[in-house]
């Protein structure tokens, strides 16, 4: 599995809210009965229900759009990543399932059929007394079976993905075999059109269209991205978007150098020594922005960060591990190591800055370099909500304060809640210690790679994938991510 | 070989999408003219729960000394949601206090009903069925009362009292 897809997952899994499967599932039934109370028409709950699916998936995304700006934004790419979006709409694991890909004639992509041998949604359908919409009554091949709605869903945040990509292309999602209706497997068909002719499409499915107007009085419009909504991200989201992490594990630096040097070029019109010029004499500067960018960035993956912060005890929890990590950094990485970071800096911009100024680079230790990362990362924390002018020593004095101020409760359940979670937060803590002394080991790997294996071979140890450092930071992040889910149950 | 609903019992959905697809469901049908939107969703759960339960259930008696460890396990384990609960003999009321109710998060202006009485059907009649089958004086029945407080009304938590009453 991909980094991204392992990535997006265990996100989802973690911040989004679960139940149990089966209540999910009954839930869905018995939205499609309610429907069919009103309609007394078989063929038009199911459209029904596809049509609610797709107006609860686009409510969702447009309260998370930032996330999306990173997802891959070509058509083919997206279905490639159909197990994502099956995790992001249902929330849970897509088990045995085969793709094919029916070659159409004059279209630019062809289509595409998902086989699911298992479907959460019909499971055991029919078997319950209060199983009583019944597919018998419909007549129409066409219709979708029960998972109608979660079809909607997936087609609303297909299609939310390619318009917040600015591509002109849209995506059908038709459940062509439903195990409830008496399918062997679920089936879905997706048929990509460029933006004519989904508008034609959409025009011609008269019947349907009707029928959705006169149940719900509108249609769901998709609405047009404005150009002047266009930032800085906008514009490097092509270049930066994390589904290619996979890609750049596999490129020595060399090659990062150029594709950093055609970005430039490409998006910001000007030569890489131009833009680094820039800096030239404000290269302490430089490296402070670049600390500030990075938690920038990875605060655009949904603003996860900053929504994280606004609760004031994360804020504060996150400012004492920041707080220690800064200290740890000095006291337990070797100052070798360091210096290689400070190496790989000056070897990266050798080349793409002016001269002067990876001589003034070079002047700067490697404990400078990381201060001043570390400076700029603390301003962007301070951004986004963590006031560290007012954090104490440590976290443990900053408890007991609460307690002699009575602001945290003094019921028993509380207490004991708290305690319970606190071997969680100490091994969230220890993991992302280990996390980061691995990756600080990083350079040496990096250095050698360059003049033999390659980026990726550091990465993974020469040894494979899961047995080297891109498995264990795999891993320790697994660990983490299940402590956080224990944590929130 | 499909999966079966015991299967399903063991394993989490995200539910973010579907909790939209019940607002979508209220606003569909006050459109077409259900007046009774608040017996309609506690109907929805108690069809649910007649389906549930006949492949989990908490207990097999419900009686006042452990009435507020079944309704925290039926939270607990089917919605995911930790939930402080207060009894109120006087007025033989149970409030639950639910702090992420897996069924409302957001105010809707248009929306005047709480996803959450889906819930309030669901947890009563789970408790009903399990002490239909028992011939005991001590069991509890309890029965939807209100909605006192939802985060889909614009209060920070969800609020769910239920009655406290005879067999059915």
């Amino acid at each position: 599995m991909g980094a991204f897809q392992w990535l997006m997952k265990k996100i989802t899994k973690v911040f989004g809210h679960s139940t149990n499967a089966l209540f999910y599932t009954l839930l869905n039934r018995e939205i499609l009965k309610e429907i069919n109370e009103i309609t007394k028409k078989e063929e038009d709950s199911i459209a029904i229900l596809k049509e609610i699916g797709k107006r609860a998936a686009y409510e969702s995304c447009e309260r998370h759009s930032s996330i999306f700006k990173f997802m891959p934004g070509s058509p083919k790419k997206i279905l490639e990543y159909f197990e994502i979006l099956w995790v992001v709409v249902f929330g849970t694991e897509l088990d045995d399932y085969s793709y094919e890909e029916i070659s159409k004639e004059n279209s630019k992509y062809n289509d595409y059929v998902l086989k699911i041998s298992k479907c959460p949604i019909c499971a055991g359908y029919g078997q319950d007394i209060e199983d009583t919409f019944d597919f018998s009554k419909i007549k129409n091949e066409k219709t979708e079976g029960l998972a109608c709605g979660l079809s909607g869903m997936l087609e609303s945040v297909a299609n939310y993905i390619l318009k917040i990509k600015r591509n002109d292309y849209r995506i059908q999602i038709i459940e062509q075999a439903c195990i409830a209706k008496g399918g062997d497997s679920l089936q879905f068909i997706c048929k990509i059109y460029d933006y004519k002719q989904w508008k034609e499409l959409m025009d011609s499915k008269d019947q349907e269209k009707t029928t959705i107007d006169a149940y719900f009085g509108e249609h769901l419009e998709e609405e047009i991205v404005q150009e002047t909504k266009l930032d800085i991200f906008d514009k490097l989201q092509d270049v930066i978007s994390i589904d290619k992490l996979e890609e750049y594990l596999d490129e020595p630096l060399e090659t990062i150098k150029k594709r950093v040097s055609d970005i430039i070029r490409d998006k910001l019109n000007m030569e890489p020594d131009h833009f680094f010029d820039y800096f030239r004499n404000y290269e302490e500067d430089m490296i402070r922005i670049i600390g500030y960018l990075g938690i920038h960035l990875l605060n655009e993956y949904g603003g996860i960060l900053e929504k994280s912060l606004k609760n004031e005890w994360v804020a504060k929890v996150f400012g004492y591990l920041f707080k220690q990590v800064k200290e740890m950094v000095s006291l337990f990485i070797p100052l070798d190591v360091i210096r290689d970071y400070n190496e790989l800096l000056v070897n990266f911009l050798e080349g793409l800055a002016p001269v002067e100024m990876v001589d003034n680079i070079k002047q700067l230790t490697g404990k400078d370099t990381i201060n001043l990362l570390f400076e700029g990362a603390q301003m962007a924390l301070e951004n986004l909500g963590i006031a560290f002018t007012e954090l104490k020593e440590n976290i443990w004095e900053e408890l007991k304060k609460e307690r002699e101020d009575g602001l945290i409760s003094s019921e028993s359940t509380a207490v004991d809640k708290t305690r319970e979670r606190v071997p969680q937060i100490i091994n969230i803590i220890q993991e992302m210690l280990m996390i980061i002394t691995d990756i600080l080991t990083l350079p040496i790997r990096i250095f050698i790679s360059e003049s033999h294996y390659g980026l990726k071979t550091a990465i993974n140890s020469v040894i494979s994938e899961e047995e080297g450092l891109y498995g264990s930071i795999k891993e320790r992040f697994d660990s983490i991510f299940d402590q956080i889910e224990e944590i929130r149950k | 070989m499909n999966y079966s609903r015991a299967d399903l019992t063991q394993t989490d959905a995200t539910m973010n999408q579907m909790r939209n697809a019940v607002y979508e469901l209220a606003r569909f049908m006050e459109r077409n003219g259900t007046v009774d939107l608040k017996v309609k969703l506690r109907k929805m759960g108690k069809n649910i729960a007649r389906t549930y339960i006949r492949y989990w259930k908490p207990t097999d008696q419900v009686n006042n000394s452990n009435l507020k460890d079944v309704i925290t396990t039926i939270y607990q384990k089917i919605l995911n949601s930790s939930v402080s609960i207060e009894i109120v003999d006087v007025e033989k009321l149970v409030k639950v206090q639910d702090y992420k109710c897996a069924l409302c998060k957001y105010q809707y202006d248009d929306v005047e009903i709480a996803g959450c009485e889906i819930i309030l059907g669901m947890v009563s009649e789970i408790i009903n069925l399990i002490n239909k089958e028992v011939k005991d004086v001590s069991s509890v029945f309890i029965e939807p009362f209100e909605v006192a407080e939802s985060r889909a009304y614009g209060n920070k938590v969800c609020i769910q009292v239920y009655k406290i009453g005879g067999r059915d």
